[in-house]
């Protein structure tokens, strides 16, 4: 009996819930309650404050995850073995169809979301100091979000998949000096082909994912450092509200007056740590706001978890993924389409192919990564901000409006064809 | 809320068991399941023996499916088409059917797309059968099965199929090589034509196309060769019998029979007949072949004909290449060849040329086989419409040597020619020469050119 004990012992690794020490080490020894705080204000936990669009990105990317581990079992990343094993899930695979539906709708839906999740962040100003940082880590996260997601549309390798990085990769060789070799680095060759199947299938199952990984831990471990999830703390009584936006500032020793050390409550290293924290702290006025993480947070995102998991389920259910003809790269598709979310960069590039493919992007990704440098407004109160959201919401307009135009108006040889003009498929 | 948050939680979970439930129940019950059950219905009732009956009823569904490992193609045809080669299915219902008149072609070794088109792959009828989007082969229509004997079947005439041998010569005699290529020949104002039967064109399309060209391609710069239903519908089946995949080769690789008439062809296409004799007709250089399997072991033959200075040092006889069928397929023709029959072989070779009618007739050969004469017609009178050329058409060649100097012409010939306008502001017209630099040698051109002189002559002699 007692190695059965000493076994559970040392899975556990606390005392007996019987005694008072082990009670307490059932918190502290917990990962989850060190990624999350002991206790979380009530307004962390509204749905309108955050609409839960990380945590619904992340959940995206778990089942992305798990989904394409199964898939990896089926597939290779060969021509043309790669478009047959792609037939296989659809007709002999149990539950393949199903596991590619699900990879697929996830794949667009991390997309959406994680776009989603950062307008959210900006139009709550919850980029300002002292998170600026986790913006920009955010920001890569976004890039890398883009890169799977392309990475991933080559894999099946049939004609939209083909098409569609031919195009995409031709793009990025419009950079100057470094485009061309970028592109040949990318692609293992001139052009798309089997070198190029497998440098995707690198990255898409073992580059990007360790990169996204290792930055979501960042990611998430800023947050919790920085003061947990976002809340309009605009909308707190006056005078918490200024202390609140001043607090932070590691020695600025006037800021931290808000509160004396007796109505001070932190959690965790409170008897170990003196001086005075560096992040926001519950104060006893706000006491009654706050409730504990488990369960109330905890079951929120489980519920937010589940709500992703169905929805994808349910449309994987009813809604196929496409799969066209076998890859040709003798017969162009006309018009040959990059994905969805470059279809504005593609827009652009019809334009002008510099200014669209390189500079326009390249300025796009910049400033988006300098947004919490230039804006240093400390105020997070939308009226405040009136100029800062008035700039994003038509930089996010006029993506929405590429990606529209790119996707639903442009027919053959890129010529303006509005989406209810039924082109009858002439012969050549 | 915060009450309900758990229970929120439930009812999503239990949903999610429901829907991941609903996706096995899907994944469980493919309708190939349903078929294979009635099949084995199908083959219980006439069972006597009722131990037998309730192993046949009870045999668990698996998926059929033929591998053709070289041709890159799985066929899971039989996965619901269970009868396919048991002649007791015969007047079963479908998909159950026997398949009668299959010589040869067994499904489980030739499998079923090769020859029907569709989706081998799937395992759902509408798929499978390829009448959905991305899918370029759907079944063939009963009327046009016939064209894919010519996949494999790609020279001389297909037994119960004289549409394709009348396909292919009329693709070679009609000129049609001046605007389309074929595995590498031809010349590049209409599309490629290598894979034209696995391009997703319905043989209908095809068939109205040959008939009146502009009617389902606007614009086509295609001439109206007025050929008729029967024609076009040769055309046709040549057209659907084009693949850049090597099936013959495939097949010949695996073929159980090596028969004696695919040695015959052998025979004739390697020209053993200038060499060897059988029973006296031939040339005799080499032995005689009368009976020649009865002198020697098939294995003696074989190694033979893999390499003969191996049995006889010093033989001429050339090292042919062939592989195991073909050599197995020659030793069958010579164990029944006779001498009529080299009599009728020899018969047929084209008589002796002098080398100047033989460059002539390289010369109009290549004339053809180009397909010179689709622009210039076949009594190079010329005639075919060519909007906005000057004269309104191509050019007659019969009068080449009035016009132009032999090396005038060679130089258009080499070069290609744009014909001049009538109007600058209307469209180019369709057709032009094209520059056959990359696809004829000199010696080619040279010789075509000699072919011109050679009709002129003709003329004057008139």
């Amino acid at each position: 009996m007692n190695v059965i004990r000493d076994v559970w012992q040392s899975i556990v690794r606390r005392d007996p819930l019987s005694t008072d020490k082990g009670k307490s080490e059932l918190v502290f020894l917990n990962l989850w309650l060190h990624i999350h705080p002991a206790k979380v204000k009530k307004e962390h936990l509204k749905i309108k404050h955050t609409w839960y669009l990380g945590f619904i990105t992340f959940f995206l990317f778990l089942i992305l995850v798990t989904t394409g581990v199964a898939l990896m079992c089926y597939y290779r990343p060969q021509s043309p073995q790669a478009y047959q094993d792609m037939k296989d899930l659809q007709f002999v695979v149990f539950l393949g169809r199903f596991l590619r539906n699900m990879h697929r709708w996830s794949a667009h839906g991390m997309v959406v979301c994680v776009f989603l999740h950062m307008c959210r962040v900006f139009y709550t100003g919850s980029y300002k100091k002292p998170r600026q940082f986790n913006w920009v880590v955010g920001v890569f996260l976004f890039l890398l979000t883009l890169g799977l997601s392309f990475t991933g549309y080559l894999l099946p390798w049939d004609q939209l998949a083909f098409w569609a990085i031919t195009v995409g990769t031709n793009i990025g060789s419009y950079a100057p000096l470094v485009g061309k070799q970028l592109r040949e680095l990318l692609l293992g060759g001139h052009s798309v082909g089997e070198s190029a199947l497998l440098r995707f299938y690198v990255l898409h199952v073992a580059v990007l994912p360790s990169a996204v990984i290792l930055l979501t831990m960042v990611h998430f471990w800023r947050v919790r450092k920085d003061g947990g999830l976002s809340r309009p703390v605009w909308k707190l009584k006056q005078d918490q509200a200024e202390a609140l936006v001043t607090i932070g500032v590691p020695g600025d020793a006037p800021a931290l007056t808000v509160t004396t050390a007796a109505k001070d409550k932190t959690y965790g290293l409170m008897e170990v740590v003196t001086g005075k924290p560096i992040f926001e702290t519950v104060t006893a006025e706000e006491e009654e706001d706050v409730v504990f993480s488990y369960p109330y947070a905890f079951f929120r995102e489980a519920v937010a978890l589940m709500a992703t998991v169905t929805t994808i389920m349910a449309l994987s259910l009813v809604w196929s993924a496409p799969l066209e003809e076998l890859a040709n790269p003798a017969k162009t598709p006309n018009p040959a389409k990059a994905p969805w979310y470059f279809l504005g960069l593609q827009e652009l590039v019809s334009h002008s192919a510099l200014l669209g493919g390189v500079v326009a992007p390249a300025l796009m990704v910049l400033a988006l990564m300098a947004v919490p440098y230039f804006d240093t407004n400390p105020s997070r109160r939308p009226a405040d901000r009136k100029w800062a959201i008035r700039v994003f919401t038509i930089f996010v307009a006029i993506n929405i409006v590429l990606i529209i135009v790119g996707t639903f108006f442009r027919g053959p040889g890129w010529a303006l064809v509005p989406p209810w003009v039924h082109i009858v498929a002439g012969a050549e | 809320m915060e009450r309900r948050t758990p229970q929120v939680f439930f009812v999503l979970s239990l949903l999610a068991l429901v829907l991941i439930l609903a996706a096995a129940w899907q994944a469980n019950t493919p309708y190939w399941k349903v078929y294979q059950r009635d099949f084995h219905k199908l083959e219980a009732q006439g069972e006597p023996n009722s131990l037998t009956k309730a192993a046949v009823l009870a045999s668990p569904p698996v998926i059929h499916q033929v591998l053709l490992t070289g041709l890159q193609r799985v066929d899971r045809c039989t996965t619901c088409h269970l009868g396919v080669e048991d002649p007791t299915m015969k007047n079963a219902p479908q998909p159950f059917r026997f398949h009668p008149g299959l010589g040869p072609h067994i499904p489980s070794k030739f499998g079923c797309t090769i020859c029907h088109g569709g989706q081998g792959l799937a395992t759902e009828k509408s798929d499978a059968h390829g009448n959905v989007m991305f899918w370029q082969t759907p079944l063939l229509a009963k009327d046009y099965i016939r064209a894919s004997c010519g996949r494999c079947h790609k020279e001389g005439d297909v037994p119960g199929v004289p549409e394709l041998t009348e396909g292919r010569h009329l693709f070679e005699t009609q000129g049609c090589r001046g605007c389309h290529k074929l595995n590498g020949v031809g010349g590049s104002i209409g599309p490629d034509l290598t894979t034209e039967g696995a391009s997703h064109r319905a043989p209908e399309w095809l068939e109205r196309h040959f008939l009146t060209p502009n009617a389902v391609s606007a614009g086509s710069a295609m001439p109206n060769f007025h050929f008729t239903k029967e024609q076009a519908r040769a055309l046709t089946y040549y057209m659907l019998s084009l693949t850049s995949e090597d099936m013959g080769s495939y097949y010949s690789s695996v073929r159980l029979i090596p028969s004696a008439g695919h040695g015959r062809q052998l025979f004739i296409e390697k020209n053993c007949i200038a060499c060897h004799n059988v029973g006296g007709v031939g040339a005799k250089t080499g032995p005689d072949l009368l009976g020649v399997t009865k002198r020697h072991s098939p294995g003696w033959l074989d190694e033979q004909l893999v390499n003969p200075s191996l049995v006889y040092p010093g033989s001429t006889m050339p090292v042919y290449d062939l592989e195991t069928n073909a050599r197995k397929a020659l030793v069958n023709f010579m164990a029944t060849a006779t001498a009529e029959d080299a009599q009728a072989i020899l018969s047929q070779r084209s008589k002796t040329l002098t080398p100047e009618d033989a460059a002539i007739e390289a010369g109009r050969q290549n004339f053809a086989r180009f397909g010179c004469v689709g622009c210039h017609g076949l009594q190079l009178q010329g005639g075919v419409p060519n909007p906005n050329a000057q004269g309104g058409e191509v050019p007659s060649l019969l009068h080449a040597s009035d016009d132009y100097t032999k090396d005038e012409v060679i130089a258009i010939i080499r070069n290609g020619k744009v014909p001049p306008t009538e109007d600058r502001s209307k469209p180019a017209p369709p057709l032009y020469m094209p520059s056959w630099r990359s696809v004829l040698t000199e010696e080619d051109i040279n010789r075509v050119a000699d072919y011109l002189w050679s009709l002129q002559k003709k003329k004057d002699s008139w």
